[in-house]
């Protein structure tokens, strides 16, 4: 049986109609990946003991008729998640080898609903890069193109959905991390509202922008998944207590009246032609279905970029002092502590991480911590106050996702600033801490997908969900063939 | 960014460069310094009080002592002795 483009809300069906056990579907997901993963590189670890051991105890629930949604769905996760026993590298030689002494909390509600987990999923190093390239072990490619990248940091769980090697995964978002990759490979990331999944036991990168959230073949798959792993958790203290029932419920409900804002930022000379075109053709697809297209603008786009990678590389240089050899992670050499302290970081770290902890030090070091840091969080401010002003007349913004689609591997590997920059379209939703969800609007010439990027109010991600589905209705995509 | 500006970074980083990875290093750290420089134009000052810290005191769960992992779990990533984190002799 076929299940390389299968939702997993369709899955659950069958699963529940006794057409496949849930062994089979591990199985069959398990085929894929060893057939197919050699040319994509989705997976660092794959999980195939795991992965029996818990489709048998979802087919015990299945049979006993009280399975919950995600019971018997096969699902990729990130490697920045903590599984406990289960090898957590986040993609870095310092953490080759670490292995949690515990799950993160978003793992452990999908194990309350005794999900399968196929293996983690590749990554950039400690989630910072947008191509999955910085991954010390596995550099992921794109399944529509695999000389093209997969987007990241989260590419290997997006290039795993799209490739068919997962029925949906689990992913992380601090400037895009969900939402890009989920553009590139042609498949729908939500990222949620901040405190809306709790972080405990993802490895911090930066900590007031971090936040994990589902990837998929539908918006309708996000909401499932969303659900499972949503609510406020004690281990958690910036998780929200805002009470939901079910981020699905206005799925098929008209978009009609729905106000959709259009900030002219996002169009301007930064993103290629076709993609805003793409974009800008869903958006007359929402005005069909009886939305209105409201203008806007976001002003402080022009340095969001600037902003973003001020306070996430603070947080990020903050985060990673933990790693010094000691308690866990690789251990360099030297004669004095300061010495084996420096080894093992320039050991386990690659170029962009040591980057972005310099980047962050810099911006918090005496003489420059006004100039830098603290005008970025002015701008965080005002950022946040330009959204909380478009949200007064519009109830969803729609932007591309990216400013281009999937480039080839290399292109941007020594240029740091291009690399950055491109960051242009997501880091806003993530310094305002918004909901957004990105769905596949349309392929370039060559066939490469174009996402667009659906934010919302904060908790307020059931109408994102809800316009993601109504444009899902109206497109056929093109799935990737390996 | 000059050499004695890197330097004095790598030293609160914990970070050492050969000379070429410095060359390339301080090249990269130009680059992207001159790109957050931009920020400088925009004129807005950061306000504390308008700051939306939203974690209050009573959103934190009670200070409660727990129980706690088990030391081996704990330590199973590392090479213990007798409970403890073994690193090498050194003096300083």
């Amino acid at each position: 049986m076929d299940l390389k483009n299968i939702t997993a809300a369709k899955l659950r069906k069958m699963l529940d109609g006794k057409e496949i056990s849930a062994k089979e579907a591990a199985s069959e997901f398990l085929a894929e990946i060893k057939k197919n993963d050699g040319k994509v590189l989705s997976y660092i670890t794959v999980t195939e003991d795991e992965a029996l051991k818990n489709a048998e105890a979802a087919q015990k629930r299945i049979d006993a008729g009280n399975a919950a949604p995600l019971t018997g769905i096969p699902l990729a996760i990130k490697d920045n998640l903590c599984t406990d026993g289960i090898k957590t590298t986040c993609s870095s030689k310092m953490l080759s080898d670490f292995v949690p002494p515990y799950n993160a909390t978003a793992v452990e509600k999908l194990i309350a609903q005794d999900y399968v987990i196929l293996g983690k999923a590749s990554m950039d190093e400690f989630a910072m890069g947008g191509s999955t390239q910085t991954s010390a072990f596995a550099k992921t490619k794109n399944p529509y193109n695999t000389e093209c990248v997969p987007g990241g940091s989260s590419g290997g769980s997006a290039a795993a959905v799209s490739a068919g090697f997962c029925a949906a995964a689990l992913g992380s978002d601090t400037g895009g991390s969900i939402r890009q990759p989920s553009s590139f490979c042609g498949v729908t990331g939500l990222k949620p509202t901040y405190g809306r999944v709790s972080r405990y036991g993802l490895v911090a990168f930066a900590s007031s922008l971090d936040q994990i959230g589902p990837i998929a073949r539908s918006a309708e798959d996000c909401g499932m998944i969303l659900n499972a792993i949503a609510g406020v958790d004690p281990k958690d203290a910036t998780s929200k207590n805002v009470p939901f029932t079910d981020f699905n419920e206005k799925l098929g409900q008209s978009v009609s009246g729905m106000k959709i804002a259009i900030p002219k930022e996002f169009y301007g000379d930064a993103v290629d032609d076709e993609v805003k075109t793409a974009v800008m053709n869903a958006a007359h697809e929402y005005e069909k279905m009886g939305a209105s297209l409201v203008d806007c603008s976001i002003s402080t786009l022009k340095y969001a970029v600037q902003a973003y990678y001020l306070i996430s590389s603070a947080e990020a240089a903050s985060n990673l002092s933990r790693y010094d050899g000691i308690k866990y992670g690789l251990r360099g050499e030297g004669h004095s502590f300061d010495e084996m302290i420096r080894d093992s970081r320039n050991r386990g770290f690659g170029d962009e991480v040591k980057r972005r902890i310099l980047l962050g030090n810099y911006a918090l070091s005496s003489g420059y911590y006004d100039a830098y840091y603290r005008k970025a969080l002015a701008l965080k401010q005002q950022i946040i106050a330009e959204y909380n002003a478009v949200f007064e007349k519009a109830d969803v913004i729609l932007t591309p996702t990216a400013p281009s689609v999937a480039y080839k591997i290399g292109v941007q590997d020594n240029d740091p600033v291009k690399m950055y920059t491109a960051d242009i379209c997501t880091v806003t939703v993530n310094i305002a801490g918004l909901p957004a969800i990105n769905t596949t609007c349309g392929y370039d010439k060559d066939g490469m997908p174009i996402g667009m990027s659906l934010v919302g109010k904060r908790f307020d991600e059931a109408t994102i969900i809800q316009a993601a589905d109504a444009f899902e209705r109206t497109f056929t995509p093109v799935r990737c063939t390996l | 960014m000059d050499i004695a500006t890197l330097d004095h970074i790598c030293q609160l980083s914990k970070l050492n460069f050969n000379e070429e990875e410095q060359r390339s290093m301080l090249a990269q750290m130009t680059d992207i310094i001159d790109l957050m420089d931009t920020i400088k134009e925009y004129d807005i000052t950061y306000d504390d009080t308008k700051d939306h810290n939203e974690i209050r005191y009573d959103d934190l769960r009670k200070d409660v002592p727990e129980p706690s992992f088990p030391t081996e779990k704990l330590q199973q990533n590392t090479s213990p002795r007798d409970n403890c984190y073994v690193v090498p002799k050194m003096m300083e």
